[in-house]
């Protein structure tokens, strides 16, 4: 007869779990332990694109918004060393491009797009914190959060033209970041 | 005694456990594959003029592959009138005379690491002939972003869809010493701004040495009797002239006024930098009178 007790399960449940969401921060402190000779002990920088910005399909003439708060939000997260300072910059594209170029569809950022969350949450329904900031001048005296790390959300809008040229468009959102304590 | 509490199950409720368990091992693999990153170590690299070499190390954890260029730019920690920092990355028009933009060079600077694998990148300095002694400074910038990224096609002839590609820059400072080295700090003002809540301690620090003062810099909220009503810190690192701001929060208590801010910088106790890198230099420490 197979017994099994309650609490092993809860126990292996809770491990599981756990190394599911802690995955990326025991990596990163591997990452520090191997570092060269020179290397320091700060816990390295680490941006990550957790989701890309999502407009979905969309059709001529109709103009498609994402809020920062909405699903379908761009999520980059910062990992590093917790409450450490850093600077964030975001370079934004005026416009999408097709592949061969030849049509290009106009993306906007309002000045509430943004937002910067400091807790470890990374889900842009839920965000807190920093929220409806300028994409274009992201709030100075962030900090990498307590749980070490940083998420940051951004909506945007597209606006395809009555006489877009259906196909698939591309452009690239850019996020640099630094410690700014070291 | 207590017993324990056990729950027989049955060999189909067993099958159907471990299968659960399964799903969570895979949820596993699947969170670290979307959250997983370039990762860049250390986070700031020191050079000499005894040892014109060093290294980066970057490994990709995650299951796809990754495509990494370096890059240079100068920039350094800067502040606005209220102790906000920024740090301006500039490509050109460079006149900083402790840039080391365009003397330091990195191996390779494109490259594709391989799923769950690392690279190695080295820096050589070729500094100019001459150079005055002290620290000389330039950022690492780590671009990555998937090695193969898909477009989603139209179901339909009419439809348009979109691709954004999120590219992560990481930015990395990387110091250039040679010679006689000194670290000196000086506080050339203060401000003090009382809000509702807590106060806000500005210090204007002026670099008086020839590398960057790297610290610690310490307010604590002090009332009548010098009884600590708050305190907090912040990491500090000052290039050349840098305004900061520390927070105190005023908490509501038995505390005498009037209310005063001890202000306290060292450089040591940074063990979040290797103590053969440190440069040490003075501490300072200043009382502030809070007038309310």
């Amino acid at each position: 007869m197979c017994k099994l007790n309650k609490n092993v399960l809860l126990i292996l449940a809770l491990f599981v779990m756990m190394i599911a969401v802690g995955t990326p921060t025991a990596v990163q402190a591997q990452d520090v332990a191997a570092g060269s000779a020179t290397a320091t002990v700060q816990t390295p920088l680490t941006v990550t694109a957790t989701a890309a910005l999502v407009f979905g399909t969309i059709f001529q003439g109709v103009a498609s918004s994402v809020a920062e708060v909405d699903a379908a939000a761009g999520v980059f997260t910062i990992t590093g060393q917790a409450t450490s300072g850093i600077s964030i910059y975001l370079q934004l594209p005026d416009y999408m491009s097709t592949a061969t170029g030849d049509d290009r569809m106009v993306i906007t950022f309002s000045t509430t797009d943004c937002g910067v969350d400091t807790s470890a949450n990374v889900d842009p329904t839920a965000a807190s914190g920093y929220l409806n900031q300028n994409p274009y001048n992201l709030p100075t005296g962030v900090v990498i959060g307590g749980a070490g790390q940083t998420g940051l959300f951004l909506g945007g809008s597209v606006n395809p033209s009555v006489d877009q040229t259906a196909g698939a468009y591309t452009a690239d959102i850019i996020l640099t970041v630094a410690y700014n304590g070291a | 005694m207590k017993k324990k509490n056990r729950i027989p199950i049955s060999e189909k409720s067993h099958n159907s456990l471990w299968g659960f368990f399964v799903f969570l091992l895979m949820f596993a693999a699947s969170v670290s594959q979307v959250t997983a990153g370039v990762l860049v170590a250390p986070s700031v690299i020191v050079l000499n003029d005894r040892s014109k070499t060093g290294r980066m190390n970057l490994q990709n954890p995650s299951n796809s592959p990754k495509e990494v260029s370096i890059s240079f730019s100068y920039g350094i920690p800067e502040s606005d009138s209220l102790g906000n920092v920024s740090i301006f990355l500039r490509d050109t028009a460079i006149t900083y005379p402790n840039s080391s933009l365009g003397w330091i060079k990195a191996f390779p600077r494109k490259l594709i690491i391989p799923p769950n694998g690392s690279q190695v990148v080295r820096f050589i300095a070729r500094p100019p002939k001459g150079l005055e002694d002290g620290e000389y400074w330039v950022r690492v910038v780590v671009e990555s972003q998937e090695g193969i990224t898909s477009i989603p096609t139209a179901t339909d002839e009419e439809q348009i869809t979109t691709k954004l590609n999120m590219i992560m820059r990481t930015a990395i400072m990387l110091k250039y010493r040679t010679g006689e080295l000194i670290a000196a700090l000086e506080i050339k003002g203060s401000e003090l701004i009382v809000k509702d809540e807590s106060v806000d301690v500005i210090v204007d620090f002026g670099n008086k040495g020839n590398v960057s003062y790297v610290g610690l810099f310490e307010c604590r909220l002090l009332d009548a009797d010098n009884k600590e009503i708050s305190k907090n810190h912040i990491q500090l690192a000052v290039y050349r002239d840098l305004k900061r701001k520390v927070s105190l929060p005023i908490k509501a208590g038995n505390f005498k006024r009037p209310y005063s801010v001890a202000v306290s910088v060292t450089n040591k106790g940074r063990n979040d930098i290797p103590t053969n890198e440190m440069i040490f230099g003075n501490d300072l420490s200043t009382l502030l009178s809070l007038n309310e």
